[in-house]
């Protein structure tokens, strides 16, 4: 099947191992995902504050481009981007004369029909048809992850459908359960990472990192996964500088879930891109029983 | 810790709810100081006496100056806790968002001129371009942040601030986390335009 595909600027950038490994799982599971034609930035977390008819203008071309083109859904990995475009297209469904407005100027109009999905709504469907099971023949053993969703997966500051529980989702821990994996209990999952913060209030983003690391390590994990290449770049960057201005003395690395997926699924650490990471990630990797 | 009283400040209140309420699209009214948004705060210890219910409360009572500079404004994070929690549906990160703008256009000086430079900068990039280029939009950050110091002469701040940033590159490289391309969209006409548009439109207003 095809589904349309916004990256984001991250995913061709700083995160493009995130964009190797979706690529890598998403062909092995059937889909065939297209990269909307000349997308555009969706105006991340800046927008809002910087000018709110950008913050729906923005995101809105890029709904427009994949509905012209005829996609019925749309998957955006970013947690960012995800809740932007997801607000953006609810906001011109409230709100007709905005979509008009923005209509006459956009070679592709919007109509507001397209399922906007995270990659965890997308990977959970796969769970549920047994797909990922099916393919995934490795169980990964010997793993003890607390999955860190971040806000923007299940906290939206418009009325939209949220996907999953706002103070507790369990979306990552059911996908890594097919692959043999249980992740860990902790009360940190949906905290703030401080997103841009960690280049423009440092010290507050350092904080807000401490503390999530800290509630990880009492909980016995030996990693962190996640979806989000923001939540990924701030907590595996500085965590170097944030443990030692708090005095932590372990480190964890922080896995994008598609690098597990796509190690059970047999994809090699290199293909995965997977010495990437601030943390090592390798040898915790390497070190696994396959079963 | 001493509890500042607020200022009620009759010839601004009704202006500066409606305007806050209108923009933010929050319904500020129905907010009845139950302090749940601030309990979930998480950068409340460090924003002192300003809590979401208490930005709340200052826009009320129409105390203009301190509801558009104070610590809540400039470190709010927009992780939407409080506004996912508050019983009432009221998103104080839009509210945060809002006075960020309204003080731009008052020509006031944010407490943090580098929140501002940040968003500023990212949103020009990603018109400008179509997308946003980590080195390009990194770089003219960067310049923001500096340049009132190397107006004033000023560089040892200058230095410092670089190092640390040359640091960072230096670690982003070694992981092959730096990118040198440059993306350009086709359509990026399109955004200008429409924004091009929509100010007019709000001047005639
Ligand atoms: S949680 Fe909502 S109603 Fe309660 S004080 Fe905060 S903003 Fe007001
Ligand atoms: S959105 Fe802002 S004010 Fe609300 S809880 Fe988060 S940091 Fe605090």
């Amino acid at each position: 099947m095809e589904m349309a595909y916004y990256p984001g600027c991250t995913l061709h950038a700083s995160s493009s191992l995130y964009d190797v490994q979706i690529r890598l799982i998403f062909e092995k599971l059937g889909i065939n995902l297209k990269e909307i034609d000349d997308w555009n930035c969706c105006g991340a977390t800046s927008a809002g504050k910087v000018d709110d008819f950008l913050a729906v203008a923005m995101p809105a071309r890029n709904i427009g481009i994949a509905e012209a083109a005829g996609f019925s859904e749309v998957m955006i990995p970013c947690s960012s981007c995800y809740s932007r475009t997801l607000v953006a297209k609810h906001h011109l469904i409230d709100n007709p004369a905005l979509k008009e407005q923005i209509n006459e100027e956009l070679s592709g109009k919007i109509q507001g029909h397209i399922k906007v999905s995270s990659i965890l709504e997308v990977l959970l469907a796969r769970v549920a048809s047994g797909d990922i099971d099916e393919i995934t023949g490795k169980k990964l053993k010997g793993l003890k992850p607390v999955c860190y969703y971040g806000c923007l997966q299940t906290r939206f500051p418009y009325n939209v459908p949220v996907p999953d529980d706002v103070e507790n989702p369990q979306g990552m821990e059911t996908i890594l359960k097919v692959i043999g994996v249980k992740a860990l209990d902790w009360s940190y999952k949906t905290d703030c990472c401080g997103a841009s913060a960690s280049i423009n209030d440092e010290d507050t983003a350092m904080n807000l990192m401490a503390r999530i690391m800290k509630d990880a390590v009492a909980r016995g994990a030996n990693c962190m996964v996640v979806t989000c290449p923001m939540c990924q770049l701030n907590m595996d960057v500085y965590q170097d500088k944030f443990c030692e201005a708090h005095n932590i003395a372990e480190r964890l690395p922080v896995f994008f879930i598609t690098e597990l997926i796509g190690l059970a699924m047999d994809i090699s650490l290199s293909e995965l891109q997977v010495d990437r990471h601030f943390i090592d990630g390798v040898a915790l990797l390497k070190g696994l029983d396959p079963a | 810790m001493t509890v500042s009283v607020n200022e009620f400040i009759p010839e601004t209140a009704n202006t500066l709810i409606e305007e806050v309420m209108e923009r933010s699209g929050q319904n500020l009214l129905s907010c009845y100081q139950c302090r749940r948004c601030a309990a979930g705060c998480p950068v409340a210890e460090e924003t002192g006496y300003v809590t979401p219910d208490r930005l709340i409360r200052m826009i009320m009572l129409g105390d203009y100056e301190n509801a558009l500079n104070n610590p809540l404004v400039w470190k709010c994070v927009s992780c939407y806790t409080c506004g996912t929690r508050c019983p009432n549906g009221i998103h104080t990160a839009r509210i945060t968002e809002t006075m960020k703008k309204l003080a731009k256009e008052n020509h006031l000086q944010p407490e943090r001129l580098k929140v501002v430079n940040f968003h500023g900068t990212f949103i020009n990039s990603g018109i400008r371009w179509g997308r946003v280029n980590e080195m390009e939009f990194m770089g003219l950050y960067e310049l923001k942040n500096t340049f009132p110091d190397i107006n004033q002469f000023n560089f040892k701040p200058v230095i410092e601030e670089l190092k640390t940033q040359a640091r960072l590159a230096k670690a982003m490289l070694k992981k092959k986390r730096l990118h040198f391309g440059f993306e350009l969209v086709k359509g990026r006409r399109e955004i200008k335009k429409l924004y091009k548009k929509i100010k007019k439109l709000r001047k005639k207003l």
